[in-house]
């Protein structure tokens, strides 16, 4: 009797219970403290940018249940992760899954600490696509999501799979109404970086810009329906140096078409951070070309 | 038979005993909560906010018989409450221990959600204690679990995957979120108020 149920309510407590090695309070705000996770074992965290409030002063609540100090290496707000560093031991590194070990129907847990104990809550995974861009522009690898209850405090905790695997951290603050994970692999490589560069570069133009519809003959021309019309050009910014004006419509840079917002917020990659790149603008009814150096974003 | 459908049916094998020691309780018209019955002799076990006053205070056992019920004990620091039915041979609910729960361990809440009879709710602990930032005026040891606890669940058993009692269901935090009075709580509550030893029933 209860066979079936016995070993799933235990499986799920030891899955917490092992999580929980890897799992710290983050103590970083004025309200609810959140989680964070051991990334190595030598001290490096990774957490949600949005519950790193401040910059100093930062404190940690370990698995054993006492308090370290930690510093704060990088943060990156277009993905909402933060890196943080403490001297404190004893801090185990998770296995991490990868995205074919996940499939939509899994049970999965997201696995917190608010306070000093773990606090975990059930769910399964709803939907696993493709990769997505946040509002911000930050590059997510794939589109996890699930039915798991944010409780107040998990960002920055696991989900953790049946198997005991993290799959990625929660974060309650890219989308609103469902709950997302992001991916190993979008922390890995955002980790990587803030740990080489403290930030994640991200290039910058210096327009604000609105879609609109370019007139048929040229769509037809350009092989495109629509650009970017700038709307503004700041100051003492790389679009005005490179001499565009309000009333241009941008339809291309670096070669690659710009379509949407969406397609412009994906150029601007740090790797183009000072470097000359063509612009193909619409004036007048006309295309020309200009060339801008590529700033970076502060 | 798969395993998915072995736990269909452990899950409604839970159900059904707990219903069995559950009872819904009337207050004076004031609308429904739920109890469950602590031992046979007649001893039930609510939230003082199910009780209210305690007038005209009614209480339908499982069985189907509707009998006046009055307060032995109440507290509203723990919004628990025991009543007393002329009954016996009851059928009480085996006793868990809360302190034993662990996050991710899986829960059941019953009562009468919304006035429906039986109603049941699973899922897992998320933590157990009073250390919820968000719950602040969590006095005592209280059971958060991941399931949907409704108007009319409000004093019924929240038990463990063996069905036995490990808390009284008292509040919902959010539509997704439960709150039950740790049963290590309730011990406490009827050893002071109705003296020791309290009576339990041995499993």
């Amino acid at each position: 009797m209860s066979d079936v149920l016995k070993s799933l309510s235990s499986d799920l407590a030891a899955v917490v219970e092992t999580a929980s090695a890897s799992l710290v309070r983050i103590e970083a705000r004025r309200r609810t403290p959140a989680s964070g996770i051991a990334w190595s074992s030598d001290g490096v965290l990774v957490t949600s940018h949005h519950v790193v409030e401040r910059d100093e002063g930062i404190r940690i609540g370990l698995p054993d249940g006492s308090t370290a100090e930690a510093t704060l290496v990088g943060r990156d707000p277009t993905t909402d992760i933060a890196v943080l560093r403490t001297q404190a031991s004893g801090l185990a590194a998770p296995h991490w899954l990868t995205l074919d070990e996940i499939k939509v129907g899994h049970l999965v847990l997201a696995v917190g600490r608010p306070s000093r104990e773990p606090q975990a809550t059930l769910g399964i995974v709803s939907a696993l696509e493709e990769s997505w861009r946040t509002a911000a522009g930050g590059v997510i690898d794939a589109y996890l999501q699930t039915d798991v209850i944010m409780y107040p405090g998990f960002s920055g905790g696991p989900l953790v799979g049946a198997g005991g695997g993290f799959a990625g951290m929660n974060t309650s603050a890219l989308l609103r109404g469902v709950s997302v994970t992001l991916p190993a692999a979008t922390i890995k490589r955002v980790v990587e970086t803030l740990l080489a560069h403290g930030r994640v570069r991200r290039g910058f133009l210096g327009v604000s810009a609105q879609p609109a519809r370019l007139p048929e003959a040229l769509a037809q021309a350009i092989g495109q329906e629509t650009g970017l019309l700038i709307a503004s050009v700041e100051a003492v910014s790389p679009a005005e140096a490179g001499g565009l004006f309000l009333g241009d419509t941008l339809v291309a840079l670096d070669g690659q078409p710009v379509r949407h917002m969406d397609d412009l917020m994906a150029l601007l990659t740090g790797d183009r951070v000072g470097k000359s790149v063509t612009v193909a603008i619409v004036r007048g009814g006309e295309q020309i070309e200009r060339t801008v150096v590529i700033g970076e974003r502060a | 038979m798969s395993t998915l459908q072995q736990l269909n049916d452990e899950l409604a094998a839970v159900a059904s005993g707990v219903q069995r020691s559950l009872v819904r309780i009337v207050s004076g018209g004031s609308g429904v909560g739920a109890g469950a019955v602590w031992h046979s002799d007649g001893l039930i076990v609510t939230n003082a906010h199910v009780v209210g006053r305690g007038h005209g205070l009614q209480v339908r056992l499982a069985d189907g018989r509707t009998l006046p019920a009055r307060v032995l004990a109440h507290s509203q620091d723990r919004d628990l409450a025991a009543l007393a039915v002329d009954a016996a041979q009851l059928p009480a609910i085996p006793l868990g221990r809360s302190r034993a729960l662990k996050p991710g361990d899986f829960v059941m809440a019953l009562g009468y959600p919304w006035g429906i009879a039986n109603g049941a709710t699973g899922g897992i602990v998320i933590g157990v204690g009073k250390d919820f930032p968000e719950l602040p005026h969590l006095a005592y040891d209280g059971v958060v679990a991941n399931l949907r606890l409704r108007p009319g669940h409000s004093g019924g058993p929240l038990v463990d995957f063996q069905g036995r009692l490990v808390g009284v269901n008292m509040l919902m935090n959010g539509p997704e979120i439960g709150v039950a009075i740790a049963v290590d709580v309730v011990k406490e509550f009827l050893r002071e108020t109705l003296g020791s030893p309290v009576p339990e029933t041995i499993v």
